[in-house]
């Protein structure tokens, strides 16, 4: 067992995770007036649009399909006839269009965010770091689907399980490729970051909307 | 029958002189702040004029409010699903450029100028960026009709009307409309939070934005269609008017109402039958949506209504400032004050009283029509505004403004009283005066009438404080910055 291995893929990983959820816990605790999407379309609309509606619904592809395709064993996908090369197929054609939005998308939102006068004036150094991470993120992501064509299934994807199932195994990352293997410690560091940026909106998905009475009450003065 | 209490205003526009100093007030204490400069939770528009943020009132573009989809109320902007779609770019939000950016000038260079042969001067410079701005546009940039030849058309009360006579320098009327959030009976803002922020309260049917709730998703901005709820474009999530809640919870009115030089506020309790809100915000025609409102106010001298509203829990205090509410004989006795825009069918709280206006010069030639007709300011631009183009009710409105200053000239005059004028508009004496007492001469109890809260006041009101609307660490604006 190598220590860098086990470091980088044992110790990182569930330091960063530690850091994302007591980070949400403490950020909900303590800032609950900060929590929210910090909208800037109130600033500049135009080039938003595009910008914005490319990177999330891209990222929604892009957040399914990593659960879908790397959290599931393949095992369960091969009892219903879903082999490793359709897998890796679809995995391929579907991450590729998702891929290319999210990317399109967040690099639209990077040059905004840079370029418009008002959107930078308003914005922080916050949202400039964790823009600038996504699209480290993404681009690195991009990347393997376009050139990496390494196979995920039976060395990447049992490491992740491993880790969500507290029985890690470190030396399942060893032959993965470089590209895998930066794509995978940015997206780490990018969680840990998560609860002190404006992604922390991701957990305010408005699902309640869908059901409740369109009209809310409350008395000022809760009843006894 | 469900009884509530809702606070309601009425504003007599016919005393409204322009002077702004209700919109002051108010900016001091609420919205001097970073991202909030640009907020006018009251402010005052020139009458005609596309108003503040541009012509807010044209639905075709800003899509607030609701209408009737097959017989059924809906968001005028898209229920649910839309929302859920479009929830990372919404297509009906304004943005800054339609109210303004915000500036300041750099005083410093006023104050520290050494001594030179000509005079130091300062350029605006946007609160937003910090750069210099060239000026196209700002708060009031129409006030008293400034450039309404270019505005004016843009204005949709004038419907029905050739708007570019009235641009014509013989012809040309104005009026101001203050105007501030309608605590709704029936409010879009509230309906199109996708985070369930906004609510109505039960006690007293303010609408407040919990500030630790609000994620920021801005429909309320886009949703209500007196474009009444701001984007903080600093802390990212939505203010609007508070009804000052803190002093009305005291037993105070409203800053901007406290601080009408001409007087022409009242501020009062109505008891409301919620269970009818429904019906009369989905109301048939445009039309029938004020008649339907009015029915939803009930008459708290009813003894019937009084048992109810016992029954429901409004505490005695409650009731009693009810009975003496200011605006309930202006709303519902008189018929004095209408409503806003009602074909928006948020059924608003905030109700106005149409201006008088001098004869216009079309006065001559029509010695015979009635006098509301000769008015400078046509009785359907005043019906686009406040009964969805029913021309009706304002003409009453308006005759009986016009009857009352008649019976009282001739009283000051001493000439014979003109009984048959006051009769016409179904009015007597006695309630002439009471209608001139209020109009003219009630002092500030009597046209504020304002309960305290019912519960009392809060143990921890500074805790509470984010949930009912303003911002825990809000301060001032720092000079200069």
């Amino acid at each position: 067992m190598n220590l860098a291995d086990e470091l980088l893929y044992t110790v990182y990983p569930y330091l960063c995770l530690t850091v994302f959820v007591v980070g949400h816990a403490y950020r909900y605790v303590t800032d609950r007036f900060g929590w929210n999407a910090r909208s800037s379309e109130f600033l500049e609309k135009k080039s938003l649009w595009a910008g914005s509606t490319l990177f999330h619904w891209g990222m929604l592809g892009t957040l399914g399909g990593h659960a879908g395709g790397l959290l599931i064993p393949q095992a369960w996908f091969d009892r219903v006839g879903f082999d490793a090369r359709a897998h890796m197929a679809v995995a391929y054609w579907s991450g590729l269009a998702v891929g290319i939005a999210a990317l399109a998308g967040v690099l639209l939102l990077l040059r905004r965010r840079l370029t418009d006068r008002r959107v930078r004036a308003a914005g922080s150094m916050n949202d400039r770091v964790t823009l600038g991470a996504l699209t480290l993120v993404i681009a690195v992501g991009l990347f393997n689907v376009v050139f990496g064509h390494y196979n995920v299934l039976d060395t990447l994807a049992p490491w992740i399980r491993g880790i969500v199932t507290f029985t890690p195994e470190a030396a399942l990352m060893g032959p993965v490729p470089v590209s895998y293997k930066v794509h995978v410690l940015t997206a780490l560091a990018l969680l840990a970051y998560s609860p002190f940026s404006r992604l922390v909106h991701i957990w305010s998905a408005p699902v309640t909307y869908f059901v409740r009475a369109p009209l809310v009450f409350r008395r000022r003065v809760p009843e006894a | 029958m469900k009884i509530k209490a809702q606070m309601t205003m009425v504003l007599n526009l016919d005393k409204c002189l322009g002077c702004h100093t209700c919109s002051i007030p108010c900016k001091n204490v609420w919205t001097n702040r970073r991202g909030a400069e640009y907020m006018w939770f009251n402010n005052v528009e020139t009458k005609p004029g596309i108003g503040y943020p541009k012509q807010w009132e044209d639905q075709t573009r800003h899509r607030g409010g609701w209408r009737l989809k097959n017989g059924r109320l809906a968001l005028a902007a898209g229920g649910r699903l839309h929302k859920g779609l479009n929830i990372f770019h919404n297509p009906h939000l304004p943005v800054i450029d339609d109210y303004y950016e915000p500036w300041t000038y750099d005083y410093e260079k006023l104050v520290g100028s050494p001594e030179r042969r000509h005079q130091p001067s300062i350029r605006p410079r946007s609160q937003v960026t910090g750069e210099n701005l060239r000026l196209t546009w700002g708060p009031n940039w129409e006030d008293d009709l400034a450039g309404l030849t270019e505005t004016g058309p843009g204005d949709p009360n004038f419907r029905g009307l050739e708007a570019r006579a009235f641009m014509e320098f013989r012809n040309v009327f104005m009026f101001w409309l203050p105007r501030l959030c309608e605590h709704c009976l029936n409010p879009a803002c509230v309906a199109s939070c996708p985070s369930g922020a906004l609510y109505k309260r039960e006690e007293d049917g303010i609408v407040l934005v919990d500030q630790e709730r609000c994620r920021g998703w801005r429909y309320c901005v886009s949703g209500c269609p007196y474009k009444k709820v701001y984007f903080n474009w600093e802390s990212g999530r939505a203010e609007k008017c508070l009804f000052c809640y803190p002093r009305v919870e005291a037993g105070q009115t409203t800053l901007c109402a406290h601080s009408c030089v001409g007087r022409i506020r009242y501020v009062g309790v109505l008891l409301v039958d919620a269970e009818r809100v429904p019906g009369a915000a989905a109301a048939l025609a445009d039309a029938d949506v004020y008649p339907a409102q009015l029915e939803t106010i009930l008459d708290p001298h009813d003894p019937e209504v009084e048992r109810a509203a016992a029954a429901a829990g409004i505490p005695a205090h409650v009731r009693e400032a009810a009975r003496r509410s200011p605006v309930y004989p202006l709303m519902k006795t008189w018929r004095l004050a209408l409503p806003l825009h009602p074909e928006f069918r948020t059924l608003p709280m905030v109700w106005y009283v149409p201006p008088l206006s001098p004869l216009g010069p079309l006065a001559e030639e029509a010695q015979g029509a009635a006098v509301v007709d000769r008015l400078r300011i046509p009785v359907a631009y005043l019906a686009n505004l406040l009964t969805a183009g029913d021309e009706a009710p304002v003409r009453l409105a308006l005759k009986r403004l016009w009857a009352l200053r008649r019976h009282m000239r001739a009283q000051r005059l001493g000439e014979p009283p003109d009984q048959a004028a006051l009769e016409s508009v179904g009015l007597d004496p006695g309630q002439a005066a009471a209608m001139y007492r209020l109009l003219a001469l009630a002092p500030h109890g009597e046209r504020f009438v304002v309960p305290t809260a019912a519960g009392g006041p809060l143990a921890d009101a500074h805790t509470a404080q984010g949930r009912c609307g303003f911002p825990a660490a809000a301060g001032p604006t720092p000079e200069g910055d």
